[in-house]
């Protein structure tokens, strides 16, 4: 198991080096030169090229790769001449409100789908279970941006019992949250009853019945252990979706996360800074999946570990 | 299976009826839409500007959904607008589904250094948030539709390389095949007679399940000003445009919001019923 760890472990700093040389290359996309963008709208080609001796862009690609990560490896994610703070200090003061986001709507996800997947799955083909299919449904296909958008209209527009914007406690997060948590919510639903129903039929379950186990125990011990394994990677492959998703949301509810400074850097056209929280994005995103293997190592006795 | 039997299983699926009527109905509207749009999606009537929706009390030519800020008519742009969405979707999906087919295919049936460097480009891949990276690349590039088409291409191939992959190498050892290389077929032709037949179905489901996302994907991105350009009326950008007046005139994003959410069921019913259909045993 710990050969098994190292293994992934090596794998997860692969494929950050191949997203950092991705993010990287993303920046030689840019119409025009970088030093231009820095400079003022009058400045002359000569002083352009200066600008880009400066700043090494006239170095081959592989040499200014080579300065770009190992600046990453020293926290250097470059600096942002639009709000004159590096770009890691911008971008891990907002981190905090992103996480916070996203851990509350993957809460109200599980706290909707797991009751609602596993009642589904159990009494299959009753009102609950049809409420369940529809729900799953209408999940995955309303937009997040238009439920954000009702739920400001109905809850803090009409009604008036929370506010439409902002930072802060439980009656700020809330209607984010649950915007953002619906498609996540309704994909375990689904799985969870699909899972539930499958485990239900196994021969091992009906011997636990045989044994006089009671119903109650056979769900909670046997059947829910095995039907909620495959939950546990989804969420971990849909925390890009979610994240992706946070980057929307927030810009709806003026939260003030990554989601917000990557709409204001468009819009200022750093895309020095866009660059670096694509970067740091994906490293989050990446590292979740580290933790969930490492989980589904201690959940899953079964795990192979070749 | 046998053509009746397929005519049998998808009159027996009510996801796939239900998604098969739906989206045949959006299509037809998408495509007759220049023609039976109650007026000019684009014309500017700042007279008329947010006005209510009369709904049917003066037939056709009142604005049966309202005006929007500019005082053009929602329902004609919601119409138009379905040829964007629909567009981009058919475009994105078709294009990711061969190009994904194509490189899985290689790389299962070539495997080795082949096989690595894509298997491994797709990992990279993936552990990008697609949308984040779409955000990304449309910035530095500027908004487009065919930019946009591009991104989201690019964005989505993985999931078919890496299914075609694993079914290719599951097919490449059966005797079959052995026997197709003993009788001398080429591994061009083998690929393309003997593996892709086999594979079509898995493919063809994903691809049904694709449309919805791929609807959604581009909205969220038009709404944020990276898709779509304006004054092209695409739903993502009139929700945009409605987000001032949510409190004074909600009906210029309910509209589209409404439209979104039933081209996407359509789209999701479809992709059920196609499952159901193909693959009755994976419920999933």
């Amino acid at each position: 198991m710990f050969r098994f760890i190292l293994k992934r472990l090596s794998y997860t700093i692969f494929v950050l080096l191949g997203v950092s040389i991705l993010t990287f290359l993303l920046l030689q996309l840019t119409p025009g030169s970088p030093a231009r963008l820095m400079l003022s709208d009058g400045a002359t080609e000569a002083q352009v090229k200066e600008k880009e001796i400066e700043m090494g862009l006239d170095k081959p690609i592989v040499v200014q790769y080579a300065k770009y990560i190992s600046g990453v490896f020293q926290g250097d994610l470059g600096y942002s001449l639009f709000y004159n703070m590096p770009n890691s200090t911008l971008i891990f003061q907002r981190l905090p409100a992103t996480g916070y986001l996203t851990i509350v709507a993957l809460i109200i996800a599980l706290i909707i789908a797991i009751p609602l997947g596993i009642i589904a799955g159990v009494k299959r083909g009753s009102g609950i279970d049809f409420t369940a299919m529809v729900f799953a449904l209408l999940g995955q296909s309303i937009s997040g941006v238009v439920l954000g958008l009702v739920f400001i209209l109905v809850f803090a527009v009409k009604l008036g019992w929370l506010p439409a914007m902002g930072y802060g406690g439980l009656s700020f997060v809330i209607m984010p949250a649950t915007a953002l948590a619906m498609q996540m919510a309704a994909l375990i639903t689904r799985m969870l009853r699909s899972g539930m129903v499958d485990v239900l039929q196994e021969d091992y379950i009906i011997a636990t019945y045989a044994k006089g186990i009671s119903r109650q125990s056979i769900i909670t011990k046997y059947a829910l252990r095995n039907a909620i394994l495959p939950v546990i990677t989804v969420i971990g492959l849909q925390v890009g979706t979610f994240l992706g998703g946070a980057v929307v949301t927030e810009q709806i509810f003026g939260w003030p996360g990554i989601g917000t400074l990557t709409v204001q850097a468009i819009g200022l056209r750093d895309f020095s800074l866009v660059q670096s929280i694509l970067l740091v994005i994906s490293a989050c995103f990446v590292l979740v999946n580290l933790l969930v293997d490492i989980i589904y190592t201690v959940v899953d006795p079964r795990m192979d570990f070749n | 299976m046998s053509k009746k039997e397929l005519w049998r299983r998808m009159r027996k699926s009510n996801f796939f009826i239900i998604g098969a009527v739906l989206v045949i109905g959006i299509i037809i509207i998408a495509l007759l839409s220049p023609w039976i749009a109650p007026h000019d999606p684009v014309k500017l009537d700042l007279a008329n500007r947010l006005k209510a929706p009369d709904g049917l009390l003066k037939g056709w030519k009142g604005n049966i959904l309202g005006t929007d800020p500019l005082g053009q008519d929602i329902l004609s742009r919601l119409m138009v607008g379905s040829r964007v969405s629909l567009k981009i979707s058919f475009l994105v999906v078709i294009s990711t589904a061969i190009i994904g087919t194509a490189l899985g295919i290689i790389s299962g049936y070539f495997g080795g250094l082949i096989d690595t460097i894509i298997m491994r480009t797709s990992d990279i891949q993936v552990s990008i948030p697609p949308i984040v990276l779409a955000i990304a690349v449309m910035a530095v590039l500027g908004n487009s539709t065919t930019n946009l088409i591009l991104v989201l291409i690019f964005t989505r191939w993985v999931q078919y390389a890496r299914i075609v992959r694993s079914n290719v190498m599951m097919i490449r050892n059966m005797e079959y095949i052995h026997a197709s290389v003993v009788l001398g077929s080429s591994k061009l032709r083998i690929m393309f007679t003997q593996i892709l037949p086999n594979v079509l179905t898995q493919l063809i489901i994903v691809m049904s399940q694709e449309f919805g996302r791929t609807i959604l994907t581009e909205s969220s991105l038009s709404f944020l000003g990276l898709g779509v350009p304006a004054p092209a009326p695409s739903w993502g950008v009139m929700i945009a445009d409605g987000r001032e007046y949510l409190a004074t005139a909600s009906w210029v994003i309910i509209a589209p919001g409404v439209a979104l959410m039933i081209a996407v069921l359509a789209f999701n019913f479809l992709g059920d019923g196609v499952r159901d259909v193909l693959d009755p045993k994976n419920k999933n």
